[in-house]
């Protein structure tokens, strides 16, 4: 595994990342993987937020549209994010922190899934809001919580 | 070149607090006292915009007075008693322009704002003017002698607060930086996605939801805003240095102070209030938006450049 990471971080492409006295590298693709952050929790606290009940006049169905820009946040987020992982892969990689904000990644992004299908499944009208939905949208908006903290705190902790 | 610099800039400014404040809390009492609910409106658009005005006002303050570290012309200490003065001035003035910012959003929904709302934004205009005035006084102590009254006396700051006990705070507990930049995060993830949702209606993406219904969520994007606003001066009080010489968070700055006049748009303004589902925005609505999604996005762009661009930790 440390062969992997070592090789990994070793590509010419990991070294322009981390390296290229460029504004390009480095510091435009966090940069971008904090705009993604934005796009991603926030486009899914609001629809979090309207299934707990604020803004019950919202209605549900056409929120659905809101995937679009959660999805674009998370692929831009996957992206920049491979890259930035490539780029010290051998501190990362070995950070116990940095899987725990995977895990908390992939709740979030599993809740985002679920509920998707609980309202939005039935093809036709989006169901009615129910308890289940409401420890979805709970879940989800705890989950980026918890990766945001980890994904922070990432910069503090070895 | 430049044409002039940040010190500078505090000086054209530094009178917008009191004086703004002064109109305000008159157009208040007129309305008040006239029982006129147009006027009233409009008092509190002054206190919003006086807020967002005061922002750069104080965070210019705190660069002229690295500025002038060191110089034996002028006094230290009246700069700090200054500092810690306009400190007070400055969180006063900005809970008043949320409470205002609050009583204009109700006045949009309801026809009409909360009643606790007038009594506390009368009380904390008329603290926010107690303390502002004499923290301008203070300041133009620093460099007029010809208004002191008593030429050797240094004026004390006569607040509980101090910038220096809010840069101990910060800098002496390790886990106070990160936990603020974790919840500078959360507020941003907050803050992007309310006023991304609500400028993206009118740039016609969920168009199918009315105008009305995405305005239920501005105070949502107003509390991280204020978490933001809270966690950012903690770093800026903490570290000045990293901030005042450092072209990325001039920006920042300037992208907020139109993201925060746009803020006040999507809060008052009829026409897009009146946009039902399905309804397109008009072109100046569109382009307002667009340029409001913009500046948040520079927002944050400066934001997370600032240890690149500029000289930040």
């Amino acid at each position: 595994m440390m062969d992997f990471l070592g090789w990994l971080e070793g590509t010419g492409f990991s070294i322009w990342v981390r390296e290229a006295p460029t504004i390009w590298a480095f510091s435009t693709i966090l940069t971008l993987h904090t705009f993604g952050m934005g796009v991603l929790v926030g486009a899914s606290a609001l629809l979090d937020l309207r299934l707990l009940g604020i803004g019950r006049t919202m209605p549900l169905g056409p929120l659905e549209s809101l995937y679009r820009i959660m999805w674009a946040g998370f692929w831009l987020n996957l992206v920049t994010g491979t890259m930035l992982f490539a780029a010290d892969a051998t501190s990362r990689g070995t950070q116990w922190l940095f899987f725990v904000k995977l895990l908390f990644v992939g709740l979030g992004v599993a809740t985002m899934i679920l509920i998707r299908r609980q309202v939005y499944g039935a093809k036709t009208e989006p169901v009615a809001v129910n308890g289940a939905t409401r420890g979805l949208a709970v879940a989800s908006l705890g989950a980026w919580v918890a990766a945001i903290i980890s994904g922070r705190l990432l910069a503090y902790v070895n | 070149m430049p044409f002039m610099n940040i010190t500078h800039l505090h000086l054209l400014m530094n009178h917008v607090p009191t004086v703004g404040t002064v109109i305000g809390v008159g157009l208040f009492l007129l309305a008040l006292v006239r029982r006129n609910e147009h006027l009233k409106h409009a008092s509190l658009e002054v206190f919003f915009l006086i807020a967002l005005a005061t922002l750069p006002v104080y965070l210019t303050g705190v660069a002229a007075q690295q500025a002038l570290q060191g110089r034996p012309d002028v006094s230290a200490a009246a700069i700090a008693a200054h500092h810690d003065a306009a400190l007070l001035a400055f969180i006063l003035m900005m809970i008043t322009g949320f409470v205002a910012w609050l009583a204009l959003w109700q006045f949009r929904r309801h026809g009409r704002s909360a009643g606790w709302t007038t009594g506390a934004i009368l009380l904390l205009a008329v603290l926010t003017l107690a303390v502002v005035a004499p923290a301008a006084n203070i300041g133009g102590e620093i460099r007029h002698p010809e208004i002191k009254l008593d030429a050797d006396a240094i004026a004390p700051a006569g607040v509980w607060i101090s910038a220096a006990a809010v840069q101990d705070l910060v800098t002496t507990r390790p886990w106070v930086w990160p936990a603020a930049e974790t919840l500078h995060f959360i507020g941003l993830s907050l803050l992007f996605g309310v006023l991304f949702a609500v400028n993206l209606r009118l740039l016609g993406g969920l168009r199918g939801v009315s105008f009305a219904s995405l305005h239920r969520m501005l105070p949502w994007g107003m509390l991280g805003f204020g978490v933001n606003l809270i966690t950012g001066m903690l770093f800026f009080i903490a570290a000045p240095e990293q901030y005042t010489n450092n072209a990325p968070f001039l920006w920042k700055i300037i992208c907020l102070m139109v993201a925060g006049v746009d803020l006040l748009y999507l809060t008052v303004f009829d026409k897009i209030w009146a946009l039902e589902p399905g309804d397109e925005a008009a072109m100046l609505d569109k382009a307002i938006a667009a340029t409001a999604i913009v500046a948040w996005v520079g927002v944050i762009y400066w934001g997370r450049m600032l240890p690149f661009l500029g000289n930040a930790f």
